[in-house]
This record gives C-alpha cells, sequence and structure tokens, in this order.
C-alpha cells in the first residue's frame, strides 16, 4: 500500500490561514486520530488530502505522484465528509441510492455489495432523498459512502458526530472490523475522544492550523502526567516543571505536567502521580486556544 | 472488561489474558484469543492488542505456533505466580503500610488485622 506525503501544507481564505506549513507522512496500516478544536482546519485538512479545494503553497503526493488533478491517486483516497439534509435554500434531492452510484463511479475498490450490507446494516432506505434522513441517518450514509469505498486511504470527518451511543459503539466495531481485514489506512476526525482513543494507534494534533503533534497514541500519553495533593509538596514534587495547567482547591493542587508520571513518582512525596487520558493530553494541549 | 486509565492500554490487556490464565479461561498450551478478536471485542485498536501479547510472549507466558497463533506456555500459572509474588510487597504491601500510617495505626495493629483477615479467609476457603 502507498504512503501519502504532505509537504509544508499552507491553505489560506482571504486573510485567514486555515493551515500552515503542515508536513506530515501517512503510513499504511493505522488508523489515525485527528484531534483539533473547532475551527483549528481539521476539515480543510482532510478536503487538502483528498484534493477537493485547491492549496495555498505546499506538495501533496501519494504513492510519489502528485495527488492534484490524478485520477488515479484519487480513486484510492476517500473522504467521507459530514452530509448537509439542504443544498443552499431547498432540500437535498438526491436519493440514498443515486448518492451512493456515486461512489461506484468513482472509487476503483468500490465494493457493492459490502455498501448493500451497510444500507441494511444501519436500516437506510435507499429510496429516500437525503433531506428526508435524520442527522443520525445522514452520519451513517457517510460511513456507508467511506468504508464501501474500499479505499486504501480513507479519511471520515466527524463520522459519529450525529450518533446515538450505540450507533458511535456500532460504528467503531465497523471500523476495526474492516480494518483488520483489509489494513486500509484511516483517519477520524472526532471530538469524542473518551470512545475513540483506543480505536487509535496514532494521533494528529492541529491546533490553529498547524500540526503540533503526529505521535503514536500511547508514545504522546505516556509523556503526560497529572500530580495531586497538598499544595506545598505538589509543588515540591513538581519543581522544575513548568505545569501546563493548575487547579487548586484550597490547599489541595493538581497539575498537569509534560513529564513522564515516572519521574515525579521517583521523588517519592506524599502525592497522587497518575497518567492522563487522551482527552484530558487533548485540553492540555489545546485549552489555551481561543474558539474562532 | 472494564478498562480503567490508571495503567497504559496495552498493560492492561496483558493483565487481562494473564488473569484470565491463572483462573483458567486459557490453559497451558492453549489458544488464547488472536490479536485481531482482541481488538474487535474489546473495541481497540490491533497494534495496542498485539503490544500487550507480546509483552507476555518476551516473558515467556505465551508462545507463538507459526501460522496457527498464540498458546500459553506450559509452567505459565507458575510464571504468572512467581513474578506476581515478587511485586507483591512493593504493589501491595507498601500501600498498605503507607495508608496505615496516614491513619494512625502502628504496625502491631496491622499485622493483628492482616492476622484476623488471613483466618476469616482460610475459614471461608
Amino acid at each position: 500500500m502507498k504512503t501519502l506525503c504532505a509537504q509544508n501544507l499552507c491553505k489560506s481564505y482571504g486573510g485567514t490561514k486555515a493551515l500552515r506549513d503542515v508536513t506530515l507522512t501517512l503510513e499504511p496500516g493505522h488508523i489515525y486520530g485527528l484531534l483539533g478544536r473547532n475551527g483549528a482546519g481539521k476539515t480543510t485538512l482532510l478536503k487538502a488530502f483528498t484534493a477537493q479545494i485547491p492549496l495555498t503553497t505546499g506538495t501533496l503526493t501519494y504513492g510519489g505522484e502528485p495527488v492534484w488533478e490524478n485520477e488515479k491517486a484519487l480513486s484510492e483516497l476517500c473522504l467521507g465528509r459530514e452530509l448537509s439534509s439542504r443544498l443552499g435554500n431547498s432540500e437535498n434531492a438526491l436519493k440514498v441510492k443515486d448518492y451512493l452510484r456515486a461512489g461506484r463511479l468513482f472509487y476503483a475498490h468500490w465494493d457493492e455489495a459490502y455498501a448493500r450490507q451497510l444500507v441494511q446494516r444501519f436500516g437506510l432506505n435507499p429510496r429516500k432523498t437525503i433531506g428526508q434522513l435524520s442527522k443520525g441517518m445522514l452520519s451513517m450514509l457517510s460511513i456507508t459512502m467511506a468504508l464501501a469505498s474500499r479505499a486504501p486511504l480513507t479519511f471520515l470527518d466527524e463520522p459519529v458526530a450525529g450518533l446515538d451511543m450505540v450507533a458511535r459503539e456500532e460504528f467503531y466495531k465497523l471500523l476495526l472490523e474492516e480494518f483488520t481485514a483489509s489494513g486500509r489506512t484511516f483517519v477520524v476526525s472526532t471530538h469524542i475522544l473518551e470512545e475513540a482513543a483506543p480505536v487509535f494507534d496514532r494521533v494528529l494534533v492541529l491546533k490553529e492550523g498547524q500540526l503540533i503533534e503526529d505521535c503514536e497514541t500511547d508514545a504522546l500519553l505516556a509523556q503526560f502526567c497529572a500530580v495531586s495533593g497538598r499544595e506545598d509538596v505538589v509543588d515540591a514534587a513538581c519543581a522544575g516543571y513548568t505545569p501546563l495547567h493548575v487547579e487548586t482547591m484550597g490547599r489541595q493542587k493538581c497539575c498537569t505536567l509534560r513529564t513522564p508520571a515516572a519521574d515525579i513518582a521517583a521523588r517519592g512525596l506524599d502525592v497522587d502521580v497518575t497518567p492522563l487520558a487522551l482527552h484530558q493530553v487533548f485540553v492540555a494541549l489545546c485549552g489555551g486556544e481561543v474558539e474562532p | 472488561m472494564p478498562l480503567n486509565e490508571q495503567s497504559a492500554l496495552y498493560q492492561q490487556i496483558a493483565k487481562m489474558l494473564e488473569d484470565g490464565i491463572l483462573r483458567g479461561i486459557y490453559r497451558e498450551e492453549e489458544q488464547v484469543p488472536s490479536t485481531n478478536e482482541l481488538a474487535r471485542s474489546l473495541h481497540i485498536n490491533p497494534a495496542t492488542a498485539a503490544k500487550g501479547i507480546n509483552e507476555l510472549v518476551e516473558q515467556g507466558i505465551l508462545y507463538k505456533r507459526r501460522g496457527i497463533g498464540m498458546f500459553v506456555s506450559p509452567g505459565a500459572v507458575q510464571a504468572i505466580t512467581a513474578k506476581r509474588r515478587a511485586a507483591f510487597y512493593e504493589q501491595f504491601i507498601l500501600p498498605l503500610v503507607a495508608e496505615a500510617s496516614s491513619l494512625g495505626l502502628t504496625g502491631t495493629e496491622l499485622a493483628a488485622m492482616l492476622e484476623q483477615a488471613a483466618k476469616k479467609k482460610e475459614e471461608t476457603t
């Protein structure tokens, strides 16, 4: 399977810099989590990867060949994007079956039987129009398109946004079934990190258009810890390190550090040193960002 | 299986398999679930499951039969027991003593409580 290489991607919309100098390589055989706050540039990056928007500067290659206007490369890259029930001022009148037919025409590895199976599993009515679908059904349709594309490199932009808890679990199950069976590469963006973290073996973090982390999930988590206890003891335990976040309540203090837990624990002080979960690391990394 | 956030996910997978071996869910010379089976049933990335399994392979608790899968090594129960006994003092006794001392319990009082608990356990089993 081929590798997608992005070098110094920049994208500006008027004066707004949506992507700033993003350089990364997507290797085959991973499920990447793409994390970032609202407006951090996740959707822009995914659209850039699939050549749905022109880059301001930078180069993008797939298997060594440029992606832009490269029909062959694009037939192997699929972006499952959030669908809208409206088109401009009117309802989206495209039927579910016609939307999926576009997938059949466009993607080289399209699997019609798999698409039908997913439509059935989700209980989608192929004769309904997109405008008639609920938010959850829209998500299911875009998941169906993305999975059935069997594209070696598949991007899913907020696939679970409209889904309830049961359907979200079902989605991750489907994703892992497909991943273990095919070894396709997936990049998934989501805000619901608690559920998704165990599925991602690598994470990409975007902040204000910049890629600030590109790392194995385990390795990223191992770099952080929370230290809590009595204020003065916590200060002693954290001496020499700059906390990313501090919370106090009376004499109780909790500091979030970008330091392995073992380093703090080795000081042998009377504090609780706990690892962080991915959603806590995310808040520590991106918490300072102002919502646009 | 409840996954907590107190240790890395792959370590929890390794511990879960060890617990399974100690409880006789997986007997010696029997096959354990594959990386993909673990991934699908626990909703985790297969790489994480593989990391957990590999940790046990390195310790000789599991071994690979080429083309078939992972199996429980002969003597695995003993190996896990020995390993956990070696870690028992640090993992259980030291925190126990620290908690007792922060409550002002003396060593004698703690020893008496341990004695009592051990006796109760013996009576029930």
